[in-house]
């Protein structure tokens, strides 16, 4: 089990995380979206105890991660994969074979077992190509497998799918799937909410380098006016209202369970209303309808498949979308 | 004058004249002992002041930019004066032999060799060494592995150093007396034969020492397209 407490980090004087705790259960694939520097890569650093915690603890299986044996032994559980994954200067295989060699294995079973690991992410034709002149997506699954290579315990992917192709994605999934088989524990970010949904066993927003309790949809960046109480903001074309006493820079989070759908505008307390057509119509996979309706922007909106059949709603249909003032999270 | 000089470089060279197979013979140990030294005093100090932030390393770096541009003859003069029968080091009996003209071009050397270490390994992609560190590499595999990212660069600074050596002159005058058959380099073997007029001769000289410094150059070259070949 892998964890941080009490973490406060800064950069440049600025706080870029406050978390009060954050947990990976053994087995568990945890996924972690926000918005760009929400602090998500930060994060991931700090958990693979590459990156040293101004104030606050991790924790390895208990046991906090403080002294340089301790940082070493957790470097070999955890492996991070970042976002734009560095191969060294040899050839795929040669930095397969130096991962193992830089985790302090010597493995007569190398060969094999590097050869395995490249076929899992379909790179196997990739092993006397120079690591250098591979493209964004290859080197990306040649970064997975030589993490997956080492075994760890817990295995970090920032945004996995950044640079990512098709085979790239198609290769993560069978990944996921294998690593899940081992019991390894996964925590990924990623923008790509589809993605995270059904790749994850839990799910976590980070905005602001807090971890929110609102699901990652209908983010907005937004500059709220000065003055007190409800106030109109531009979050993208939509000129939102809200309730709140922040000032300045700030975002926006409109809580797809809190947006009620009507075929009609309706007469109602709510401040704002946004007429629309629904694009797209999906499960998301705890029971609940997922729609994405075209407001001018996506609204991702949540509802239950018995309010989908009762409104008659396709692929289409026009919408008003209503959310009132309060239940907009200000952030 | 030139074509003179020409034709008297390959008559010495085919002939085989034994002064200049002596002055190269020397030049040579003299320039390959001194590179050695010098990075093996220089490379890994270039290598902590480029990794590793301490306080007061960002000024030891601005010294040792400052020492690169230092005369060659206020080296040498410094070697003299420490080398001197009345010197600190005087009791060696270090003055006028090759020892002597070695340890000015060490103290030459290893700034350049120290300098440009840690400018290449403080352009080495900070990825690579968190990566190492992401492998679960301990710290001195993470040295290697910046050091690896970084080898055309260290290359390129053993070569640099010996060219330094080969070609300096001020500072091997002074302490090694440019004495026949014990002292006497490429360089100040030039420098004599200018002052007495035999500008055949400097020429000729002149031309093998860069024919010597294509040669180390190119030899070095080879052994680092074998280090290449090795990492793949």
């Amino acid at each position: 089990m892998l964890s941080v407490r009490d973490l406060t980090h800064r950069y440049d004087g600025r706080v870029v995380l406050d978390v009060a705790a954050f947990t990976l259960p053994p087995g568990s694939v945890t996924a972690l979206v926000g918005p760009n520097g929400s602090g998500k890569s930060t994060l991931l650093r700090i958990l693979a105890a590459v990156e040293r915690i101004d104030r606050g603890v991790l924790e390895l299986d208990g046991r906090p991660v403080r002294t340089r044996a301790d940082r070493l032994a957790a470097r070999r559980a955890i492996t991070l994969v970042e976002q734009q994954p560095l191969l060294f200067d040899l050839s795929v295989r040669a930095n397969l074979r130096d991962a193992l060699r830089l985790h302090g294995e010597v493995s007569p079973r190398a060969d094999p077992r590097i050869a395995e690991a490249l076929e899992l992410v379909g790179a196997g034709a990739l092993g006397d190509r120079g690591a250098r002149a591979l493209g964004g997506g290859e080197t990306q699954r040649v970064a997975i497998a030589r993490a997956v290579l080492l075994e760890p315990r817990v295995l970090l992917l920032d945004e996995p799918l950044s640079a990512a192709d098709r085979a790239a994605r198609d290769a993560l999934a069978d990944t996921l799937a294998r690593l899940r088989e081992r019991g390894t524990t996964v925590c990924f970010s990623s923008h790509l909410l589809e993605k995270a949904y059904r790749w994850s066993t839990r799910l976590f927003t980070l905005v602001e380098g807090r971890i929110e309790g609102v699901t990652p949809e209908n983010l907005f960046r937004v500059d709220i006016p000065p003055g007190q109480g409800s106030r109109t903001v531009q979050a993208g074309p939509l000129a939102l209202t809200v309730v709140t006493d922040r000032e300045g820079p700030s975002t926006v989070a409109i809580p797809p369970e809190d947006i009620l759908v009507s075929r009609t505008a309706l007469a109602s307390s709510a401040r704002n209303q946004f007429p629309g057509r629904v694009s797209a119509i999906g499960e998301d996979g705890r029971g609940r309808i997922r729609l994405v309706v075209d407001v001018g922007t996506d609204l991702v909106v949540r509802i239950t498949p018995s309010a989908l059949t009762e409104l008659d709603l396709h692929v289409g249909t026009p919408v008003v979308l209503a959310v009132k003032a309060m239940a907009v999270r200000v952030f | 004058m030139l074509a003179d000089g020409l034709r008297r470089a390959l008559t010495l060279l085919v002939a085989g004249d034994p002064d200049v197979l002596g002055i190269a013979a020397l030049s040579l140990r003299v320039a390959l002992t001194a590179t050695v030294l010098a990075c093996l005093v220089g490379v890994p100090l270039g290598f902590l002041l480029g990794t590793t932030r301490f306080r007061g390393g960002r000024t030891a770096l601005t010294v040792l930019n400052t020492m690169l541009a230092f005369p060659t003859v206020l080296v040498g003069l410094l070697v003299w004066l420490l080398l001197a029968r009345n010197g600190p080091l005087g009791g060696l009996g270090l003055l006028y032999t090759w020892w002597a003209i070695v340890l000015a071009e060490v103290l030459l050397a290893a700034p350049i060799a120290a300098a440009l270490t840690a400018a290449a390994v403080q352009s080495v992609d900070p990825r690579v060494r968190r990566t190492a560190l992401t492998l679960g590499a301990g710290p001195l595999r993470v040295h290697w592995v910046v050091a690896r990212e970084a080898r055309y660069a260290l290359f390129s600074t053993v070569v640099v150093a010996f060219g330094r050596v080969l070609a300096e002159v001020g500072a091997a005058m002074i302490v090694g007396g440019n004495i026949r058959h014990h002292t006497r380099t490429f360089t100040t073997a030039v420098a004599l034969a200018t002052s007495q007029g035999d500008f055949a001769l400097a020429i000729a000289l002149g031309l093998v020492l860069l024919a010597l410094a294509l040669t180390v150059n190119v030899l070095l070259h080879m052994l680092q397209g074998r280090g290449d070949a090795l990492g793949t």
